[in-house]
């Protein structure tokens, strides 16, 4: 019988042969090491982005970026314009940063649970990237950091248009870098976190999930203090805010950036301010609630993201497609 | 007898030379066939009430108490809750009407539809039957629940033209959303693209959550073109007749005319861009074109 052999010196296939004294090679089986996990996460962010931005010419991609964050921020200011007559530029910065935060919110959720309706729904790969030798999660994290970029880019051009046409006030000599810097990365972790929940959702739905990532924001969106203070909501609704660390994510960003502007977790009549007295959160109780509720969301999406796999390998749901 | 009924012709253009009835009844076979997948599937997946029905609920509030924050006059609210039931049409008309025929084409259905002896406006008609049920049903319910929540008072005062309008609306959103599935036909992995495009730059120039004439030329410009934006201002208008807020746009009779030039325009175009597209995309052999 003839066997194919592998010739050593060709760099695609070097490795793949059996090993020289020709048996089985154990190793092989293990859990993938730090370098495989980060070389199938690289791959699959380059495939990402090349899928969410080779589309078109990059002029058009730069404006359909842009255009969902502005036209959200816009809707926001016309309401201030039109009830308050834009009296108040401390209100029109909050709502401009809530609402750029936001899109990046949209972009995370979304760019996971997309993913697997993208590879199961429309190419039909999702069992073939799941069989291979990468972990699964990782890759999908991987395809969903391509969609993150592009949220940033959007929510970066948002504040910019904030600025400089909305008359939004900017001090970049008052920025708070080290809490900046701090709140993104955990507030970022977060954000995945729930899109991994979502991912591990729509493992088990059908097609018309696509638009369920967008629901889900939208309902956080009430109990996150992006573009009001969660002081206006029932104390209920107020505490599921505390819970959501989209809220302190949105907080520390906005402590960071404008120091001693409108805070969205305090103030009068806040839950926050009748528990603990104090007119709002500072920088420190900001990072470690975040911390934690963040630590909490990742735990319950790992878990839920398992649990879903398991149960969609019992029900042959990674390799169904549906229609409607 | 039935007009599906077998009959024995003398040639294979005799089999092929259907009546108008015999048509018409096939093409109504086909508008039930393709709404029948939308409004089963409603009943085989329950988890669409609470991502349909009770999330947008939620985020129709979030702009409730935005309003609320800034002390607004009660009509704002009203406002708020009536476009947010909007939304679910127009999304319906954007995921599952303008970019379902790529969606087809994906799956391989596109071809069967083409080789079948139906018009493909039927299919498109079947879409937005099955569509329209789960679109009211999740608009009702925001509508319902949401007024009873924030205490919405409604002030009707011609209901028939009310209702009128609604249809109108329907109808034209409907229309335009067959339009868009004729350009989406054609297009490749940005009709995707193109539908998110289609959410919030729309629901700002349509002014979803606040009335459409307070942006000047820009909302003239969205009331001439988009049916969401006429038709959401002539309801507006109807439902909140004796309020104070000034709309500054046209009497509702006349958002009523607008809507029915529309709804003529968009189907007539819709019937002939299909074609049109329909011609193109098989000369350039994009019709089982998959992926791209």
């Amino acid at each position: 019988m003839a066997v194919n052999t592998v010739d050593s010196a060709d760099p695609v296939t070097t490795g793949l042969g059996s090993p020289e004294w020709g048996g089985f090679d154990r190793s092989r089986t293990r859990v993938l090491g730090v370098q495989e996990q980060w070389r199938s996460f690289r791959t699959a962010a380059s495939l990402g982005w090349q899928m969410e931005a080779n589309w078109t010419d990059p002029l058009l991609f730069f404006i359909y970026s842009v255009a969902k964050p502005v036209a959200a921020a816009l809707i926001l200011v016309v309401i201030l314009d039109i009830v308050s007559g834009g009296t108040d530029p401390a209100y029109r910065g909050f709502v401009v940063v809530g609402t750029a935060l936001w899109s990046f919110v949209l972009a995370g959720i979304a760019g996971l649970a997309w993913s697997v309706l993208d590879d199961r729904e429309r190419y039909r790969m999702l069992k073939y990237v799941y069989v291979s030798p990468s972990d699964f999660l990782v890759v999908l994290l991987g395809r969903g950091v391509a969609r993150i970029g592009v949220g940033a880019m959007g929510a970066a051009i948002t504040i910019a248009i904030g600025v400089v046409a909305l008359g939004v006030q900017f001090d970049l000599a008052q920025v708070a870098w080290l809490l900046l810097v701090v709140v993104m990365a955990l507030g970022i972790v977060s954000i995945i976190a729930i899109g991994v929940l979502m991912a591990a959702v729509c493992l088990q739905t059908r097609q018309e999930a696509w638009h369920y990532p967008e629901a889900v924001a939208g309902a956080l969106f009430l109990v996150s203090g992006a573009v009001f203070p969660l002081a206006v909501l029932p104390t209920p609704l107020q505490a599921i805010g505390l819970c959501n660390p989209l809220a302190w994510w949105i907080e520390g960003v906005r402590l960071a950036v404008f120091p001693g502007g409108t805070s969205g977790i305090g103030g009068t009549g806040s839950l926050w301010t009748a528990v603990t007295g104090t007119a709002s959160p500072d920088a420190t109780t900001i990072v470690i609630a975040l911390f934690v509720t963040g630590g909490l969301v990742t735990l319950a999406a790992t878990g839920t993201f398992r649990t879903s796999e398991r149960r969609a390998k019992d029900r042959g749901l990674l390799d169904r497609t549906t229609g409607s | 007898m039935s007009v599906y009924e077998y009959r024995v012709t003398g040639s294979p253009a005799e089999a092929a030379a259907w009546t108008r009835r015999q048509a018409f009844f096939t093409d109504l076979r086909a508008v039930w066939g393709r709404a029948y997948p939308r409004v089963s599937g409603m009943f085989r997946e329950p988890s669409w009430l609470f991502f349909e029905l009770l999330l947008p609920l939620l985020a129709t509030s979030a702009f409730v108490f935005v309003y609320r924050s800034l002390q607004a006059p009660s009509e704002y609210v009203g406002f708020v809750v009536l476009g947010g039931a909007m939304t679910a049409f127009w999304l319906n008309v954007i995921w599952m009407m303008a970019s379902q025929l790529y969606w087809e084409k994906s799956q391989g259905n596109l071809e069967l539809y083409f080789a079948a002896p139906i018009d493909i406006m039927a299919i498109l008609f079947g879409m937005a039957v099955g569509g329209l049920v789960m679109s009211t049903t999740r608009a009702a319910m925001i509508l319902v629940v949401a007024s009873v929540v924030y205490g919405v008072a409604f002030d009707v005062q011609q209901p028939l033209l009310l209702v009128a309008v609604f249809f109108l609306t329907m109808t034209a959103l409907y229309g335009l959303g067959m339009m868009l599935a004729s350009l989406f036909l054609v297009w490749g992995r940005e009709a995707q693209q193109l539908t998110e495009l289609f959410t919030e730059p729309v629901y700002f120039v349509s002014g979803l959550s606040f009335p459409v004439g307070r942006l000047g030329m820009l909302g003239a410009l969205a009331i001439a073109i988009i049916p969401l934006a006429v038709g959401l201002d002539a309801m507006r208008q109807l439902a909140f007749a004796g309020g104070d807020i000034a709309f500054g746009t046209p009497s509702p009779e006349i958002e009523a005319l607008i809507l029915v030039a529309m709804t003529v325009v968009f189907l007539f175009a819709a019937r002939w861009m299909l074609r049109a597209m329909e011609e193109r995309a098989r000369r350039d052999g994009r019709l089982s074109l998959r992926w791209q």
